[in-house]
């Protein structure tokens, strides 16, 4: 059995994780891109899917898979046909974005990272 | 257990848990909004067309005037207590946090992002959460705190740093900026409970009345107090080297952006899960020989990391030890100030502690890239960090653990 203070501590510790989700989901949202939207793009995949069923669905969706990023369900895909980004959901994808800015961050009590360590893990089509 | 006289309709905000809870909210925003700053590197510099060193710039200003207005807050905070600091402090912050929105000089960016940033963090820092904590929770579970307030200011990196680059991507630079503007005016509300402590020292406990101007002198005519400020120095060399450059040395070494980016996550994750317990160890054992062992294994682990091949296990090895030992050196420091000097001026004299702190955290991210760009590799730096190590735990070991003489107060007559 935990003590108090222990207990009061994991619980702020899950709420705190809960409130981060959450405001994810929300800010991710927030940056797909419109259906209408066509060029180059991140598509983005459930990580349960394998390899080829994501090239696949690219496929299907009328793009061109350029390459995989470093998070493996995450596509760099072009399609120039109107509405392109629209068409990808409709094929299985997540979510298309212009840009995916996942990147961890280190802090200490100077906590700033330079630009050359971002662009370490940018997340760009 | 406080100072405020405590009816039945407010004593729930001043309950030991609601102050926690809201200290390390505090915290937690404080660490987290800066956290984000950097991300904006490219997106100002780009909108403006100025060159990255303005930007970059301005966040050396911010993290120096930050060490210098610490010790300056902290007096503050001892005077008239955590609840004020922080209330002007979160308005200062927000504040400078909104000007770099609308920066359209390099002066106007330097006093935003550097000049009033850095006194709205110096203002709402763990610092002067500890302080309030120290005089606002019982003795026995003092350490306690300041391990889950270090936890949770950890833990604003995590949840800041990710939030601020999808707020950029979703409602651009300038709004990112003006949200996270006013999450900072959120530690106004927070800080209403730390209002429990007018400042002064811990209830029920006796300790010496000074000036500030006497405690300043009988502190550092403390000799454990100025090994404990020269030790903290090594900290913020370590750490800020590794922020700064780890992650170009592991993608140098041939570690792929994915696991250099996970091997960052998890320094992360085990540093917060090492603050929490070095303030739980701090309550039960010694601090001095804590810290020792602290600098001590970072020493050995960097050695065993940089004459061992990097491989990705020794990458994911690496980062979760030396996460584990990230900030844990912060609540048995900020312990060790709080036996050797009590309550009532701890604020201040661990603000002076940690200004060496940031001087060695700009000496770690300089030397790092000045030695690289010198001679092409990390290890002058890397040896520099380990040998910094090894000093450091000499100069913790004669420090005496037990009140400071001259801040015994006088016998009751």
């Amino acid at each position: 059995m935990l003590a108090r203070e222990h207990r009061l501590a994991l619980g702020l510790f899950l709420s705190l994780l809960l409130a981060a989700l959450v405001a994810t989901v929300i800010a991710v949202r927030a940056s797909a891109l419109p259906d209408e939207a066509s060029g180059k793009m991140l598509a983005v995949f459930d990580p349960r899917l394998d390899e080829q069923a994501m090239f696949a669905a690219l496929v299907r969706a009328g793009g061109r898979p350029l390459r995989r990023t470093w998070l493996s369900s995450v596509w760099v895909v072009a399609g120039d046909t109107p509405g392109f980004a629209g068409s990808l959901r409709q094929a299985g994808a997540i979510g298309a974005y212009g840009e995916l800015p996942i990147s961890p961050e280190l802090a200490g009590c100077f906590a700033y990272a330079d630009a050359r360590t971002r662009e370490l893990f940018a997340l760009r089509p | 257990m406080t100072d405020v006289a405590e009816s039945p309709s407010t004593r729930w905000l001043y309950a030991p848990e609601t102050i926690i809870v809201s200290g390390c909210l505090i915290a937690l925003i404080a660490f987290g909004v800066r956290s984000t700053a950097g991300l904006f590197t490219a997106p100002i510099s780009d909108a403006h067309g100025w060159g990255r060193e303005v930007f970059g710039f301005a966040m050396a200003m911010q993290n120096l005037i930050w060490g210098l207005a610490q010790p300056f807050a902290g007096m503050i905070a001892d005077r008239y207590g955590a609840m004020r600091v922080v209330m002007v402090g979160a308005l200062i912050y927000g504040a400078g946090t909104a000007l770099m929105a609308f920066a359209d000089s390099p002066g106007v960016l330097f006093l935003g992002g550097g000049v009033l940033m850095g006194i709205g963090i110096a203002l709402t820092s763990f610092s002067i959460i500890m302080a309030a904590f120290g005089r606002l929770v019982a003795p026995e579970k003092r350490s306690w705190s300041f391990g889950i307030a270090t936890a949770a200011s950890s833990m604003g990196q995590f949840v800041f740093a990710p939030l601020g680059h999808l707020f950029i991507a979703a409602y651009g630079w300038q709004n990112a900026l003006l949200l996270l503007a006013a999450s900072t005016l959120l530690m106004i509300v927070l800080s209403v409970p730390l209002g429990a402590s007018k400042g002064g020292a811990a209830r029920g406990e006796r300790e010496i009345d000074l000036s500030m101007t006497e405690a300043l002198q009988r502190g550092f005519g403390h000799g454990s107090y100025l090994l404990l400020i020269s030790g903290f120095f090594v900290c913020g060399f370590q750490i800020a080297f590794l922020t700064v450059h780890l992650p170009a040395y592991l993608v140098e070494h041939g570690i792929s952006a994915s696991l250099a980016a996970w091997a960052i996550g998890i320094v992360g994750l085990f540093n917060v899960i090492g603050s929490y317990f070095a303030g739980i160890y701090g309550g039960h054992a010694s601090r001095r020989q804590g810290l020792v062992f602290i600098y001590l294994a970072r020493s050995a682990i960097i050695a065993a990391f940089i004459l061992l091949p990097v491989t990705a296990i020794s990458t994911v090895l690496f980062t979760a030890s030396m996460g584990l030992l990230w900030l844990s050196t912060v609540p048995l420091t900020v312990g060790l100030v709080t036996l050797m000097f009590g309550t009532r001026y701890m604020a201040t004299l661990y603000g002076f502690v940690f200004f060496s702190h940031q001087v060695g955290s700009f000496f770690g991210v300089w030397l790092g890239g000045y030695l690289y760009d010198r001679y092409g590799t990390y290890d002058p730096v890397w040896w520099l960090s380990i040998a910094l190590g090894v000093f450091a735990a000499i100069v913790h070991w004669p420090i005496r653990e037990q009140l400071a003489a001259s801040f015994a107060a006088p016998a009751p007559r």
